[in-house]
């Protein structure tokens, strides 16, 4: 689904990213973790373009971008992103937030849009607020419409950055449950994230990166219990 | 002091039609200046936030320059000083004159708007799918749009005032009339206490419509 040929970022001098690797198979869940500047939201920026990588390639489903002046709309409407701090749009109500991207982009019918926005308002467990507006929201049901908005669109992958971050400690739960419903339905999903349990419990893979580079992808059993890198076995002992 | 009184609401009742004759024109200037300002503002913002170097140059120049130099002197170009290319009427040498002096300012004012927008409303856009001119359309432009009325709103208080200058090429405006009135009546201190009311009623008036606009359009608030 997502496939990166040795990826190189950098801001000015700064090289973030090292030279990366990495498949994503349809389906898979893919947990990335790392300390802070690690890389690993870089990273996941560059999946949808947000970033431009400076060499490698990267191909979403089949089409590869290397360029800024390729149609980079079109690979990301198949790319859900959910944000660290959401970015709702505040002038619109959340029913707005979510048919706005498939009436512009895919053209669907109003009707038909909300409809479906409805049914995932309905998913994401928040049918009753479809007319108000983002600042009257909860930091967690303010992350779920933003699901609930990527969703909208379809997307063969969903790419969440650090979802639960901004999020105070007892609205964690809300979110990682509708991600994990999610992850069981069959999304392909990557994940940058510090909530280690939910790494332990959803993950199909995690990926460890340090300095820009990989240096531990296994499943989350080997992962935590048995890691082949010194710095991921820090890396534990540190979050756990 | 009745006695004051008294004149003032002979000379106000003696010039009212024209004075009111006079407002419209006022209006008039300040609707063509505010409407002028807002689309040169628009288009001289998106110049100075594209990314070509020479766009960048050509609304600094713009901006530079009309707001380094009176807006008596561009009255005074426009209407006297172009006369070899082009002869505009007292009344559109006026207006366009208010109207390009806005947008200066104006320019200024939509710039820090759009730019005041996070970063994360174009990310978010552009993330599921939208295109640059759809997000810009949909996304930046009305919230900026929310963020650039307070200051706008004072742009068009001051271009209502500003509107009185154009009585130097004679624009039977507001204060030109108030000025021959001043002069032929020999009651200069009723007549300009009375002009200066019609301006503060006038921007009374605007102040009001504007608070009423932003209310309209905020959505941050409960």
């Amino acid at each position: 689904m997502i496939k990166a040929n040795n990826i190189h970022k950098s801001f000015g001098d700064l090289e973030v990213l090292k030279g990366i690797d990495l498949e994503v198979q349809p389906s898979e869940v893919v947990v990335l973790v790392g300390v802070s500047g690690s890389g690993k939201s870089t990273l996941l920026r560059c999946f949808n373009f947000l970033e431009m990588i400076n060499d490698g390639e990267i191909t979403i489903d089949g089409t590869t971008i290397n360029h800024k002046k390729d149609n980079l709309s079109k690979v990301r409407a198949e790319v859900g992103m959910v944000f660290q701090h959401f970015n709702l749009f505040p002038h619109k109500t959340v029913i707005e937030n979510i048919i706005e991207a498939p009436m512009q982009v895919k053209k669907k019918k109003k009707a038909a849009a909300i409809k479906h926005a409805k049914e995932l308002l309905d998913k994401v467990g928040l049918a009753d607020k479809a007319d108000v507006y983002p600042n009257k929201l909860s930091g967690g049901q303010k992350q779920r419409v933003a699901i609930a908005r990527s969703l909208a669109m379809e997307p063969k992958v969903m790419l969440f950055d650090e979802p639960t971050s901004a999020l105070d400690p007892e609205l964690v739960t809300e979110v990682l449950q509708v991600m994990k419903n999610l992850a069981e339905e069959g999304m392909t999903m990557v994940v940058v994230t510090h909530e280690m349990r939910f790494a332990r419990e959803v993950a199909d893979r995690i990926i460890m990166l340090d300095e820009g580079v990989i240096i531990e992808s296994a499943d989350p059993k080997t992962f935590f219990e048995n890691p082949s890198n010194e710095r991921t076995k820090q890396f534990i002992q540190l979050v756990e | 002091m009745p006695e004051i009184f008294g004149t003032l609401i002979d000379v106000f009742t003696r010039t009212l039609s024209g004075f009111l004759e006079a407002t419209v024109i006022t209006l008039q200037l300040t609707a063509v200046g505010i409407i002028l300002g807002c689309l040169l503002g628009l288009f001289f913002a998106l110049l100075k936030l594209s990314k070509a170097k020479p766009l960048q140059m050509i609304a600094n120049f713009y901006i530079t320059v009309i707001r380094g130099t009176p807006l008596i002197v561009q009255i005074m170009f426009l209407y006297f000083g172009i006369t070899e290319f082009v002869t505009l009427s007292n009344y559109w040498a006026g207006a366009i004159a208010l109207g390009v002096h806005n947008g200066a300012y104006i320019a200024e004012i939509f710039r820090g708007a759009i730019q005041g927008v996070d970063k994360g409303q174009t990310e978010a856009s552009f993330s599921l799918g939208m295109t640059k001119s759809q997000t810009m359309k949909r996304i930046v432009f009305p919230q900026a749009l929310r963020r650039s009325i307070p200051p706008l709103g004072n742009q068009f208080i001051i271009a209502l005032k500003d509107s009185s200058l154009v009585y130097v090429i004679g624009v039977a405006e507001l204060f030109s009339l108030a000025n021959r009135e001043a002069a032929q009546s020999f009651q200069p201190f009723e007549t300009y206490l009375i002009v200066g009311f019609y301006y503060l009623v006038l921007v009374m008036i605007f102040t009001y419509l504007l608070r009423w606009y932003e209310n309209k359009l905020d959505f941050d608030k409960d």
